[in-house]
């Protein structure tokens, strides 16, 4: 079994997947600010782990136990995010990264938002900042697996450039397929460690193929 | 890491002393009492903590099980602590019921569960929480005063035997590695070789019973001296009946498993005997539903739909909690054993499924085999089915254990039959060729998912053997290897092999590129890269496939001819073949398609939001990183799809309609294919994905430019792969 070979649930903020029970939710109104209400945190240490355990106990499928959750916070604290609103924690994101097979891989576990908070961005603006820490922290490529029937996820990662590297039959336990997602950072042509980010972006030209 | 704490360093290095024997102190031992040590370090410990050593790992954290956590702890959601215990508590007591009809009627619950759980098993659950979820199956040997459960346990227990064994012939397994875990579980009993001969005498005395209760007078009873099954009259045919269809199944579903493992296909026609009586006798046991839920005591609310048993009751003497500790790696799991209903439906389409494989006249041309192999995965049969066949097509590293590959790859490639003995079937590189086939077989019978998978990191393996052949040959022959010369068989059959090969590559990269929209793996913002990659890898296909026509052609005719005749014939003769003018159809399909979205992207009438992190550069390499590996095309990249499509506007492309040319082709060789209604089914698919959009695109370029309302969208409603596209106005 590969390292992230772990089955586990990602549910999204269209609700679209997994059978989110529809009506019965009520929404939260955000008001004309919006998205400007929630607060993004990082991971700030064990007084957060309550919190990131509540909401991924209650919202996924797969059980975690507290060593997993540790392994993720303690070890990429700077890749876990969580979403406030009014001192409230309605999302989060945790995430590693390491070496695979030769590249530089970092890896979303958990995203996680609670029901009456999705459909506002909030997994989008979660993921978005712990896949850019990635990217600056020179990862090669991002990847995850999601449901084949998340069809919110799936259009979460789509717009975020990742593709559907693989199908993987009958991943999770209750018989449901998963994709492998894999998102792809461009490649600079003369990557020197200490480069920084904003040089990377200007080099847009041709890449060499991986060998 | 985690709760690391200043106890990590007290970890003490001691033996366990045994009790027996203790381990003298020496020179370099000392036995020392360590708790004191160890109280210190579990106070600096809290809850959550823990010490580990430097390789914890996800995995391991993963393993961790939090007791008492009724998601994890295995020993906590049991009811019984052991099987022994399960059945002191009455659990599955023999006989099932003293009232002899009630024993009946349970028998019969106790048979449709036991189905639904083996269907439920094939469908990818663990074994030890299906079919060994029965007691009486743990201990069969409780059931030997009970003929008639004794002897349905025991063929089951050998029929899940027969299965297991075809799956890990198969090596299917790999994809589905619960399927046959069978740790801990008691498969393996005395006598199981004997099931059918029990089976038979429990057979025979249901249907002198049933005879016996169909006869006018008790004649026949006392005439036999017969005990009647049980004690309701009125019930005692249609119960005789319910167990008797059931039973018969049993043994033929038995029988077509032992007539397919025969080696060489030679039981294929016995077996299909038996599939038509399996699936008749699931028939009969479909229809005997309405009486058992008429008689039945129990409660009769809820839908049939989702009960394990035709009567719609519980049945006794199962508990899946019993074996969930034998379900490791994985935390133990409710398992939602499927409806008796879908158990049936299921095993009738696996009859179906293996009905087809035995109908397979086992066609000694790779080609046909290969084609003969995707059809069957178009109706997506499970694991069972797919294992038969591959056992089917390989067998001792021979087609159909009979068949030498060497002799299959002469074939393919277009060789007389006289070549098979050739000395070049010696070379290392045409030995590894030979192993490629056989695992390119191999590879086409498992599901999907993992067949793109495999396919993808094949086609790598396929262009490396070409190369070294490639190389053996010019070792052999040197430059001259280019003049032909067709005295010379080694250079023909080199010729061939090399160019049947390359054929070989692109067929396989398609397929490649196809299951990838059977597997829902390309989005909207991606079909005009994957139709463009189709098209090039197409192109190749159709190119390869006439060049080794025209070879062919060119072995057959050239016999008795001087040279220069000969070349004013081909150019008189030359036809393009209809397998050609098929991938031509494709061609213009894949190109319209590529165009079409490249126009509809360049003219801002498909909207594609631009991703914060990378570009569809990037999607390109990932999408097609194993075929630009493998060269699959020579020369292709992403700046040449680039180039090809960057140009492309709608009002160009209604000056040119490539549907058009491929709506024509198809009408035009539908006649060559009148004797092959799958290849003709697929031409109507193609025809009508073809006027569809040539009709699209018509509607788009006319009214589309100026009108912000019309919204296009693409479907797969016409053909799996090649979308339609569907106009609308918002």
């Amino acid at each position: 079994m590969e390292l992230e070979g772990i089955s586990k649930k990602e549910k999204e903020e269209s609700g679209g997947g997994g059978g989110g029970g529809g009506g019965e939710i009520e929404k939260v109104n955000l008001s004309s600010a919006g998205a400007s209400e929630i607060e993004y945190v990082s991971y700030g240490g064990e007084e957060h782990l309550p919190l990131i355990m509540g909401l991924v106990d209650q919202e996924l499928s797969e059980p975690y136990s507290i060593f997993t959750y540790r392994y993720f916070v303690y070890l990429w604290p700077q890749l876990c995010f969580m979403a406030f609103h009014g001192g409230r924690c309605v999302g989060t994101v945790v995430c590693k990264m390491g070496e695979h097979r030769n590249t530089y891989r970092g890896y979303i576990a958990m995203l996680v938002v609670i029901k009456p908070y999705r459909g506002k961005g909030i997994a989008t603006q979660l993921v978005t900042r712990s896949i850019q820490v990635m990217k600056e922290s020179g990862c090669e490529e991002v990847t995850l697996e999601a449901e084949v029937t998340n069809k919110g996820a799936l259009a979460l990662y789509g717009r975020l450039g990742f593709i559907r590297a693989k199908r993987l039959f009958r991943y999770y336990l209750n018989g449901v397929d998963a994709f492998r997602l894999k998102l792809l950072f461009p490649r600079p042509l003369y990557s020197l460690p200490s480069q920084s980010q904003a040089n990377n972006d200007n080099m847009a030209m041709p890449l060499p193929m991986e060998d | 890491m985690a709760g690391t704490t200043s106890a990590e360093e007290a970890t003490v290095n001691l033996p366990l002393p045994d009790r027996g024997t203790p381990i003298p102190s020496g020179d370099h031992t000392v036995w020392a009492d360590v708790s004191p040590l160890l109280d210190a370090a579990c106070k600096d410990l809290q809850d959550g903590m823990l010490i580990h050593g430097d390789n914890f790992n996800l995995f391991a954290a993963m393993s961790a099980l939090e007791i008492m956590d009724p998601k994890m702890d295995s020993g906590m959601v049991c009811k019984y602590y052991s099987v022994d215990e399960a059945i002191e508590d009455g659990a599955a007591p023999v006989p099932t019921s003293f009232d002899k009809t009630v024993d009946v009627q349970r028998t019969i619950d106790i048979m449709d569960h036991l189905l639904a759980c083996e269907a439920t098993w094939h469908k990818g659950h663990s074994l030890a929480q299906t079919v060994f979820s029965c007691i009486y199956l743990l201990r069969l040997d409780r059931t030997s005063s009970h003929a008639l459960l004794n002897s349905y346990c025991r063929v089951i227990r050998a029929t899940c035997k027969a299965v297991i064994s075809v799956v890990s012939d198969a090596r299917t397994h790999e994809e589905e590695d619960l399927f046959t875990m069978t740790y801990g579980l008691p498969l393996n009993g005395d006598g199981d070789e004997k099931c059918l001969s029990m089976l038979h005498a429990v057979e025979e005395t249901i249907s002198r019973q049933l005879r016996a209760c169909k006869a006018p007078s008790s004649k026949t009873r006392v005439l036999e001296d017969l005990v009647s099954l049980q004690n309701n009259s009125e019930l005692e045919e249609g119960y005789c009946k319910a167990l008797l269809c059931r039973l018969r199944f049993r043994k033929h579903f038995y029988h077509v498993l032992t007539s397919m493992k025969r080696p060489q296909g030679r039981g294929l026609e016995l077996a299909r005997k038996h599939i038509a009586s399996c699936i008749s006798e699931l028939e009969y046991t479909l229809s005997s539903s309405e009486i058992l839920r008429s008689s039945t005591f129990g409660s009769h609310e809820g839908n049939l739909e989702d009960k394990t048993t035709a009567s719609g009751c519980e049945p006794i003497g199962f508990d899946a909690s019993l074996n969930c500790r034998l379900s490791a790696p994985t935390p133990p799991r409710a398992i939602k054993i499927l409806s008796w209903k879908k158990a049936v439906e299921y095993f009738i389409k696996l009859l179906h499924d293996l009905d087809v494989i035995c109908s397979y006249p086992l066609d000694p041309s790779l080609e046909s085999v290969l084609h003969f192999v995707v059809e069957f995965q178009k109706s997506q049969p499970d694991l069972v089915a797919r294992a038969h066949l591959q056992r089917l097509l390989v067998q001792d590293g021979k087609l159909y254990g009979r068949d030498p590959i060497f002799a299959v790859i002469i074939r393919a490639a277009a060789l007389p039959e006289s070549t098979r003995n050739h000395d070049i079937q010696k070379q290392e590189s045409i030995i590894q060729l030979g192993q490629l086939v056989i695992n390119l077989l191999k590879v086409l019978c498992t599901n999907g998912a993992w067949q793109r998978r495999k396919l993808g990191k094949i086609l790598q393996d396929w262009r490396v053997v070409f190369v070294q052949i490639e190389m053996a040959f010019r070792k052999e022959f040197g430059e001259n290897a280019n003049i032909s010369n067709d005295q010379n068989v080694s250079v023909k059959l080199f010729q061939h092999i090399l160019l049947w090969v390359e054929k070989q590559t692109y067929w396989i990269a398609c397929r490649f590129l196809i299951l990838g929209f059977e597997l829902e793996l390309y989005s909207l913002s991606e079909y005009c890269m994957v139709y463009w990659y189709i098209y090039v890898v197409l192109i190749k296909l159709a190119e390869k496939t006439s060049l080794k026509t025209v070879v062919c052609n060119d072995s057959g005719k050239r016999k008795g001819k001087k040279k220069r005749d000969y070349v004013k014939d081909v150019a008189r003769d030359y036809r393009i073949p209809p397998a050609v003018l098929f991938l031509q159809c494709q061609i213009c399909l894949a190109e319209g398609l590529t165009m079409m979205l490249a126009a509809l992207k360049n003219d801002r009438m498909l909207v594609q939001s631009r991703s914060p992190f990378n570009t569809e550069h990037e999607r390109f390499i990932q999408q097609f990183e194993l075929l630009q590996r493998a060269c699959i095309p020579d020369h292709v990249s992403f700046s040449l799809f680039v180039e090809s499509t960057t140009q492309a506007c709608l009002s160009n492309l209604v000056m040119y309609d490539y549907f058009k040319d491929a709506h024509r082709i198809a009408k035009e060789i539908k006649s060559s294919f009148s004797n092959d209604p799958e290849k003709l089914a697929e031409l109507r698919r193609l025809e009508q994905v073809a006027e569809h959009n040539s009709i699209a695109l018509n509607v788009i370029s006319r009214a589309g430019a100026q009108d912000p309302s019309l919204k296009v969208s693409f479907e797969f409603n016409h053909h799996p792969c090649f979308a339609t596209a569907v106009v609308r106005r918002s």
